[in-house]
């Protein structure tokens, strides 16, 4: 399997920071967008995505394949998405594991999975004639989730790792999500790091989340929490070099927190790569 | 339960009004089923308000949160989304407050969604390319009654309530609201070539001109439709200052010499 190269430490482009991005050119190695919002016929978005990507290495990420749903794939969708993916050229391309309705019904949401092995089956299926189509692999990222059901007949990370087995994709780790579902359904949030295969890892996602007391709920619209970044330290040891970039949808702050942010994901990292360094020695 | 029921019901749970967990939906050690699949319940309409909010903020403002709050959580249970995009979803709108009973004869309302609408889908319609007026220069005098044009695919042109722009304005900029009068007003919205949705107020024989050149019409059939309908002496140097408005605000993509 040969990895995509890592990409360094990037961010979520987003419309309030186009302006930022082209004129002062921040320490930001990669972006990330939202696929979804440059399925749109023509403008400012897509006029605005082909300069900004004359300057860095763009990654798509989307919110609409609903690779757990029932309801047929919409390959109206995945033209649409193929034929942007052509014009862009992206390092990869993500989606998640989740639904997002059925009967026709776009619920705007990740829509959790019940964690069986028919949903298994199904999910693997639906990758794999995705990946067929596309013609690549495509990264699967583990959503945030606010109920279980009776019926999982497995943990979470015990799915996601024999979905991306036998799919044969790429994983998207949200470290936030992790950390927001271990909470949410108590369990611990290092088994679930360490059951993920690393050499399938391309990419990490950190964010914010608001806190309602008995569960806590993935917004992207606050700074990362100190468990977040905890946690993230130990995904670094656990995964090595990954592209990593965080998303930021809401409660926009200015730029240049966000950049700083950035720096501090490169100093964990650059602390974990030490101390190995250290140990070796 | 196979996964597909399982969908079924956790969808037409959120869906319904009243949040409640299906059965198979688990507590957690901290809290009930019904407080965890609130948050997908509140959630789904919380993000279809916000795409609502974000299509028609001016819309929002004139109502007031009471009145646009009620339209928006009609709107959400009688269209649940069959799109993909966010932007799409308000589509409908404007035709669903028309059979919205506190807003059905609110013309001004009505027209200022359809207003709104029509900024909203210039900014991202298809691109195109805009003709400089230059290329008029290769036409010959002979040429010119059977050029015709095809306009930029951002461009739309809506009849709406004398007042509408105005009251559009005024709403923006949280003036005092002007009230609309009987009778149309013809507004033309296009992108301009920085991005931006544009719109300008156009006269009785400009909006002709705009829907015969529109369906394919030659220059020469556009001066007659305008003499026909009165509109002076001088029709294709009328017919002429038109052209150079539209070649000015980049929305002709195309012009054909049809011989």
């Amino acid at each position: 399997m040969n990895k995509p190269m890592p990409l360094g430490f990037g961010l979520g482009l987003r419309p309030v920071y186009y302006r930022e991005l082209l004129e002062s050119r921040p320490n930001v190695d990669w972006l990330e967008i939202i696929t979804e919002n440059y399925l749109v016929p023509g403008g400012r978005p897509v006029a605005m995505l082909e300069r900004i990507r004359a300057d860095y290495p763009i990654v798509m990420h989307g919110v609409s394949m609903s690779l757990a749903s029932t309801d047929p794939l919409d390959f109206d969708y995945l033209k649409a998405l193929k034929k942007l993916a052509d014009r862009i050229e992206p390092r990869w391309i993500s989606d998640h594991l989740c639904w997002t309705g059925v009967h026709g019904v776009n619920m705007h949401d990740l829509l959790p999975v019940p964690y069986t092995f028919e949903a298994l089956q199904h999910v693997v299926d639906r990758i794999s004639r995705v990946q067929d189509f596309l013609g690549r692999r495509i990264a699967i990222e583990n959503a945030s989730t606010y109920v279980t059901f009776h019926e999982s007949e497995m943990d979470e990370w015990t799915f996601v790792r024999e979905m991306a087995k036998r799919a044969d994709c790429w994983l998207l780790v949200d470290v936030n999500n992790i950390y927001v579902s271990a909470f949410n359904h108590g369990f611990d949030e290092r088994q679930f790091v360490d059951s993920i295969p690393a050499e399938r890892v391309v990419q990490l996602h950190l964010a914010g989340h608001s806190d309602a007391a008995t569960h806590k709920i993935d917004t992207h619209d606050q700074p990362i929490c100190a468990d977040v970044w905890k946690l993230y330290e130990q995904v670094c040891r656990q995964f090595g070099e990954v592209s990593t970039m965080i998303e930021r949808d809401d409660n926009f702050p200015p730029f240049h927190e966000l950049v700083a942010e950035l720096e501090r994901a490169r100093s964990v990292y650059a602390a974990v790569v030490h101390s190995r360094e250290e140990t070796t020695a | 339960m196979t996964l597909a029921e399982l969908q079924e019901r956790f969808q037409a749970g959120i869906l319904s009004e009243e949040a409640i967990a299906p059965r198979f939906v688990a507590d957690s050690k901290r809290t009930n089923a019904e407080t965890l699949f609130a948050v997908y319940h509140n959630a789904y309409r919380l993000r279809l308000a916000e795409f609502l909010s974000n299509d028609y903020p001016v819309l929002r403002y004139y109502l007031e949160d009471e009145d646009f709050g009620s339209l928006v959580e009609a709107y959400i249970l009688a269209a649940p989304s069959r799109v993909r995009n966010a932007r799409w979803y308000g589509a409908r709108l404007p035709e669903f407050m028309r059979t919205h009973a506190r807003l059905e004869n609110d013309m001004q309302a009505i027209d200022l969604a359809r207003f709104e609408r029509a900024l909203a889908d210039a900014f991202d319609a298809a691109d195109g390319p805009r003709l400089s007026i230059d290329v008029l220069a290769a036409v010959s005098a002979e040429g010119w009654p059977s050029i015709s044009f095809k306009f930029h695919p951002s461009c739309e042109l809506l009849d709406l309530a004398v007042g509408t722009a105005a009251l559009y304005e005024a709403a923006r900029d949280g003036q005092e609201l002007p009230l609309i009068d009987e009778g149309e007003e013809h507004i033309l919205f296009w992108r301009s070539s920085d991005h931006q949705s544009s719109y300008r107020l156009v006269s009785p024989d400009e909006r002709l001109a705009l829907i015969e050149a529109s369906a394919g019409k030659s220059f020469a059939e556009i001066c007659s439709l305008l003499q026909f309908q009165g509109s002076g002496e001088n029709v294709a140097a009328r017919a002429g200052e038109f052209l150079t408005q539209w070649f000015a605000a980049g929305i002709i993509s195309c012009l054909a010499l049809d011989d």
